[in-house]
């Protein structure tokens, strides 16, 4: 899958680094050193966008460790294993009608700074 | 080594002993399933192990763990050294790398595997393991179990062989995404699965059958892949009914591009 | 450093089709097969081999000297495949077969000819692994340059993932 590259640039603005990753039919995007809300521990770390439908999720957002933050989150995923690395995730949905990347991405890491 | 060891298998071929040495095989989970197959594939004379688990044998173990007994409880024997024990005391030549952890932690060994047992307990898990088995061509062979009902308890299992280039669990109709999507949201919800020791038994057994096959031929039948069913009320083990109908085609589900370690193309 | 090598049951079979099919002059014949990359533990390396590109008939040059020689065009297309294969650090692997059983090792003519070859793939794939296999009927041998590398290192192990399994291990007469 490949998407435009005004929304490719535009997720760079959240981290170092964009790759393409795939895997078992489905496309990733790989985020390096991914900055997190405030509030976060740890501030900074490397995250999986999966813009399209992943284990009942419209879209998901995994990140290379289990996050604190200001909420307390149900970490679903603990150490699920795609692209030969541990991923987590936390049950957060995110219902958005043909958003962008970074808004998709944005709206994943509100999951940090909103109570629910 | 008495040369009338493995003369009642002379069955499976004139070289098949050397064909059996010369495999190494990985059995993540060495639980319930795993410690059977442990058992069997020692017994018929695998020399070369990669072995995971990070648990310790606990008394709810005793109705099922192959070789683990009530002092194991007391002495919080881990599962991996109770497999190790199996093994040398069957094959005391063998080389066998156990790794006290999840194999996703140290998935390095087990890439040397020509064939990888699943005997986990999720269908995440079994995922991930397919995966991994199609990235590094390791034969992928899938057992489970599990008991439905409380009224009338039914026990079910499968085995599954899936194998680089071959069907896969999604090709067989085992694994889709309805299924990881009802066993996501169930997460912390699972509690204590049943599991019994015959039901494991008989599909180690197939397991290990399968295996023995592959590396040997015995049976000139070639096996691209397998599912096999398990009906435990009715004591047997049947061909699935979704394989027996399905037309089997080349597999959609992984690409050339995912096979190797994983590389990520910078956008 | 441990260097294995695997490929599937199905490519192993196509492989030694082609390379035993008769040739209108070459007594033997010559291939290439795409590898990919695997870590293993303690630094080894896991060469996966993938795809196989047979060479046609009219690109190989009538030269009685050798079992077989490949003209430009077959060189240009490894060169490629090896140009095509850098986003996903697929390298190019020569394979033929010498038509015996037991254990392959490298004539003399194997070692004049192909590892002059390797530089030009490394120059356009420079991160992946190159190299060369040769079958028997029963086993195989793998060389393997390792990214940047200058000498080869040859594969403890190749490993046919079908049914049956197979495993040829360097030292092991089949």
């Amino acid at each position: 899958m490949s998407y435009p590259q005004e929304q490719i640039d535009e997720l760079k603005r959240y981290c170092t680094k964009v790759s393409a990753l795939s895997e078992g039919g489905i496309a990733f995007l790989y985020l390096e050193e991914l900055r997190l809300p405030a509030g976060c521990k740890p501030e900074i770390c490397d995250a999986l966008l999966c813009p399209s439908a992943k284990d009942s999720y419209p879209s998901r957002l995994y990140f290379s460790a289990q996050i604190t933050g200001p909420y307390t989150r149900n970490w679903n995923v603990t150490g699920a294993r795609i692209g030969e690395k541990n991923w987590w995730a936390f049950s957060w949905k995110v219902e958005l009608s043909a958003p962008t990347l970074a808004q998709l991405l944005v709206a994943h890491l509100n999951g940090f700074a909103k109570e629910k | 080594m008495n040369a009338d060891r493995y003369s009642r298998q002379s069955f499976l071929g004139t070289d098949s002993e050397e064909f059996i040495a010369r495999c190494t095989v990985a059995v993540p989970g060495l639980g319930g399933g795993g410690s059977h197959i442990v058992q069997q594939l020692a017994h018929i004379g695998f020399q070369s192990y990669v072995l995971y688990d990070d648990d310790i044998v606990e008394e709810s173990n005793l109705n099922r763990l192959i070789g683990a007994r009530f002092a194991d409880v007391l002495a919080e024997t881990p599962k991996l050294h109770l497999a190790k024990m199996m093994i040398y005391g069957l094959q005391p030549q063998a080389n066998v790398r156990g790794f006290a952890c999840k194999w996703q932690n140290h998935p390095e060994p087990m890439r040397e595997c020509q064939i990888a047992f699943g005997c986990v307990d999720s269908y995440k898990g079994r995922e991930e393991l397919e995966i991994a088995c199609r990235r590094y061509l390791m034969h992928y062979i899938d057992v489970g179990m599990d008991v439905h009902g409380t009224d009338r308890p039914v026990i079910g299992g499968q085995v599954i062989l899936s194998s680089p280039g071959g069907p896969c669990m999604r090709c067989m109709g085992f694994l889709n995404d309805e299924k990881l999507a009802q066993e996501a949201a169930r997460y912390g919800k699972a509690g204590a699965r049943p599991q019994v020791v015959w039901p494991n038994g008989v599909l180690a057994s197939t397991a290990v059958g399968l295996a023995v096959d592959l590396v040997t031929n015995w049976t000139k039948k070639h096996r691209s892949h397998a599912y096999l069913v398990y009906d435990g009320n009715e004591a047997s083990v049947n061909e699935s009914f979704t394989l027996r109908n399905l037309k089997i085609q080349p597999c959609s589900h992984f690409a050339v591009s995912d096979v190797g370690d994983p590389v990520c193309v910078e956008l | 450093m441990k260097i294995i090598v695997k490929l599937t049951g199905a490519l192993h079979a196509e492989i030694l089709r082609d390379l035993t099919r008769r040739h209108p002059f070459a007594v033997e014949r010559v291939g290439f097969v795409s590898a990919r990359i695997g870590t293993l533990a303690d630094d080894g390396r896991l060469i996966l081999l993938t795809r196989y590109h047979s060479i046609p008939d009219d690109e190989y040059v009538n030269d009685p000297s050798v079992g077989a020689r490949i003209g430009s065009e077959a060189i240009t297309w490894a060169m490629q495949a090896a140009y095509h294969g850098r986003p996903q650090r697929e390298g190019i692997f020569h394979i033929h077969l010498h038509g015996h059983r037991g254990e392959t090792g490298m004539s003399g003519v194997d070692n004049r000819e192909i590892p002059p070859m390797i530089p030009g793939f490394q120059s356009v794939g420079r991160d992946a692994v190159h190299g060369f296999v040769i079958l028997s009927l029963d086993h195989g041998s793998a060389w393997v340059w390792l990214p940047g590398d200058q000498e080869p290192i040859q594969a403890m192990d190749m490993a046919v993932i079908g049914s049956p399994i197979g495993v040829f291990q360097r030292g092991r007469r089949k």
